[in-house]
């Protein structure tokens, strides 16, 4: 693999040259929420602020809301309709962890059964990768196996080298991304050498660690550990906030709006945090809260892994950090009991 | 003897829009109960009614535009294909406003999705069906299915209840089922009315009454969860081993297609991985919440 590199100076110029065919989404700040939104053309700052988005990238792909099909009534009958246009598209800045939670979501969405909304955005859509170089305390993504500054789930990845930014051609059409770019050059010795410090330097900065050894085995120890569960769930106010804004996490809701003639269908983000989300007419197999932090948790450490093999959890520190009563996922895999007792089973 | 576990369809859906509903048009409507409807409908499109396929024990998204979208399992048989049967309870908000529709009135069909009872295993098999209130619809698929090939099955026993009399549904096949010669059919409520001649009791009670033989036979249960709990038992106790017992689980569901989440039970998604299991197979999940 080639390695190259781009002045920050021309990144302006790159962005642009991207800007001609395809829509480019870049870190931006909405009244003081952080997501991927649209370049205005100009506007680069980001760089100096940015360090991961409060929104999670998913939203690109599957957006807190979003329109499934539109119907009409007329007379008696329906007629739906179907809006199907996905402009092509470059995201530039995903954080190594949220592309992997890319990865992760394709898994779900392009199975054998593939999701036709998410599908047809995620075929549009470069991801631009860009490393670290300030994580968060509650950054704990090297326990979930990946690294602030290393990416193989984006089609480029662009790490912060001082003056220039180094770029590792990772997929065919992120290659093809640059073969027409002027300002990108090829990087030299010294360059990948700097690649490698600077990688180092971040990757000591990500302190929080989570034992993950055995975890699947751990989890279902303890899953009839009411006590435990409970313990764990205590401070736990159901706000829903860790999982919405997960950038693994993919429950949605479908619902209808219609006016008089004219309707549509739409789905939006839902959360197991909530208790009305598996309510049934006549019981909740999720009432209690203790089952929905245990759902949340054994979901992303537990079953997922055992229905596709990964880990559903990136170690973004997103639901740390947004959670307004500090229930620390990290405190609660740390502190599951090995060998207590299966009960409630 | 044993039923080995029922797997779930790995056959690719369609290639397209699988949230895209067919249009189809209620052409007949049914009271059950004061609660409960059964609409029979047919797809708009002829095409489409030629072409589509179901099994028994599968089930569909119904929506009523505007409203929404609920999970109906299809309680009509595949072997009396002229139409499509779903039955309805009204409980929320998407069933009420199924309950305001009439004849002629249109809606939304996705499916059929998840597995079905497994015909192949059961046959030549004695069948014991063990039905409860509006538990019965999936099961009455199963049973017209089995009856409309009914050499190739042994005895047939079923026994169902609901609450009153004025909560049984389907008592027109009730009645029909206990004229047919060929099977056995014990029908009971908790608490009769001044006009009920038959059974009274929970149906636990009257299975265990009834005491069908557990050589060679299946037992396929389906009603509400209390009844469940309460029947395994029951068939354990006249012999079934858990392999023998099988059901169908009901969970909230909005995607059908084991994407949305809120079916999971542990590892399973009960759209996407059911929602026919054997007893044997729950015995096994790694979760306690169905």
């Amino acid at each position: 693999m080639t390695i190259k590199k781009i002045s920050k100076k021309d990144m302006v110029k790159l962005l642009a040259d991207w800007g001609l065919d395809s829509t480019v989404l870049i870190p931006s700040r909405d009244e003081g929420v952080i997501e991927m939104a649209e370049w205005d053309g100009k506007d680069i700052s980001f760089l100096e602020w940015y360090r991961n988005t409060v929104i999670p990238p998913k939203s690109s792909f599957l957006p807190p809301m979003e329109e499934m099909f539109t119907f009409q009534k007329n007379g008696n009958g329906y007629s739906i309709e179907v809006s199907a246009e996905q402009r092509k598209r470059i995201i530039f800045g995903i954080r190594p962890c949220d592309a992997k939670a890319i990865a992760i979501l394709d898994k779900v969405f392009m199975d054998s059964c593939e999701d036709p909304y998410y599908v047809s955005k995620r075929k549009n859509t470069m991801l631009i990768g860009l490393g670290c170089n300030k994580p968060y305390d509650s950054c704990f993504c090297t326990s979930s196996g990946l690294s602030p500054t290393e990416s193989a789930d984006v089609d480029l990845m662009f790490t912060d080298i001082g003056d220039d930014f180094l770029i590792e051609e990772i997929t065919d059409e992120g290659e093809e991304l640059l073969a027409t770019a002027g300002a990108v050059k090829k990087a030299s010795q010294a360059d990948v050498a700097s690649l490698k410090k600077a990688r180092a330097a971040v990757e000591g900065m990500v302190t929080r660690k989570v034992d993950t050894k055995n975890i699947i085995e751990k989890l279902q120890a303890s899953f009839g550990d009411s006590d435990y569960w409970e313990k764990a769930a205590d401070k736990c106010i159901s706000c829903g906030v860790c999982t919405l804004l997960c950038p693994t996490c993919y429950c949605f809701d479908i619902c209808d709006e219609l006016t008089k003639k004219h309707g549509a269908r739409y789905r939006g983000w839902d959360s197991c945090g909530f208790s009305i989300y598996t309510k049934m007419p006549m019981e909740n197999p999720r009432e209690e809260k203790w089952r929905r932090v245990r759902q949340k948790v054994c979901h992303k450490y537990e079953f997922f892994p055992m229905n596709y093999g990964v880990i559903a959890c990136t170690g973004c520190g997103r639901c740390i950090r947004s959670c307004p009563v500090n229930w620390d996922i990290t405190h609660v895999l740390g502190s599951v009991p090995v060998e207590q007792p299966i009960k409630n089973r | 003897m044993a039923v080995t576990n029922i797997s779930p369809k790995k056959k690719k859906l369609d290639e397209q829009n699988v949230y895209l509903p067919s249009i189809a048009v209620i052409e007949r409507i049914i009271e059950e109960t004061p609660s409960v409807r059964t609409m029979h409908f047919n797809f708009k499109d002829e095409k489409l009614r030629k072409k589509f396929v179901f099994e028994s024990g599968q089930f569909a998204e119904l929506s009523v535009f505007g409203i929404g979208e609920a999970t109906f399992c299809i309680s009509s048989s595949p072997t009396r294909n002229d139409h499509l049967e779903c039955t309805v309870n009204r409980v929320g908000l998407v069933t009420n406003a199924l309950h305001r529709l009439g004849v002629g009135a249109e809606i939304g069909f996705r499916g059929p999705y998840g597995n079905s009872f497994p015909l192949e295993l059961m046959r030549g098999k004695n069948l014991v069906f063990v039905g409860g209130g509006i538990g019965l619809a999936p099961l009455r698929s199963v049973i017209f299915n089995v009856l409309d090939n009914r050499n190739k099955y042994g005895k047939i026993n079923i026994i169902d209840g609901a609450r009153t009399p004025a909560d049984l549904c389907f008592k027109y096949d009730l009645d029909s089922w206990q004229q047919d010669k060929s099977i056995d059919v014990s029908i009971t409520v908790d608490k009769g009315d001044e006009n009920w001649t038959g059974m009274e009791g929970f149906v636990p009670a009257v299975l265990e009454q009834v005491a069908p033989s557990a050589s060679d036979a299946i037992a396929i249960v389906c009603g509400p969860p209390i009844m469940i709990r309460f029947t395994f038992p029951v068939l354990e106790k006249l012999g079934f081993s858990p392999e023998q017992i099988i059901t169908t689980l009901e969970k909230r569901m909005k995607c059908g297609i084991g994407k949305c989440g809120r079916c999971n039970i542990g590892n399973i998604y009960v759209c996407r991985d059911g929602p026919v299991f054997t007893y044997a197979q729950m015995k096994n999940f790694i979760s306690d919440e169905y």
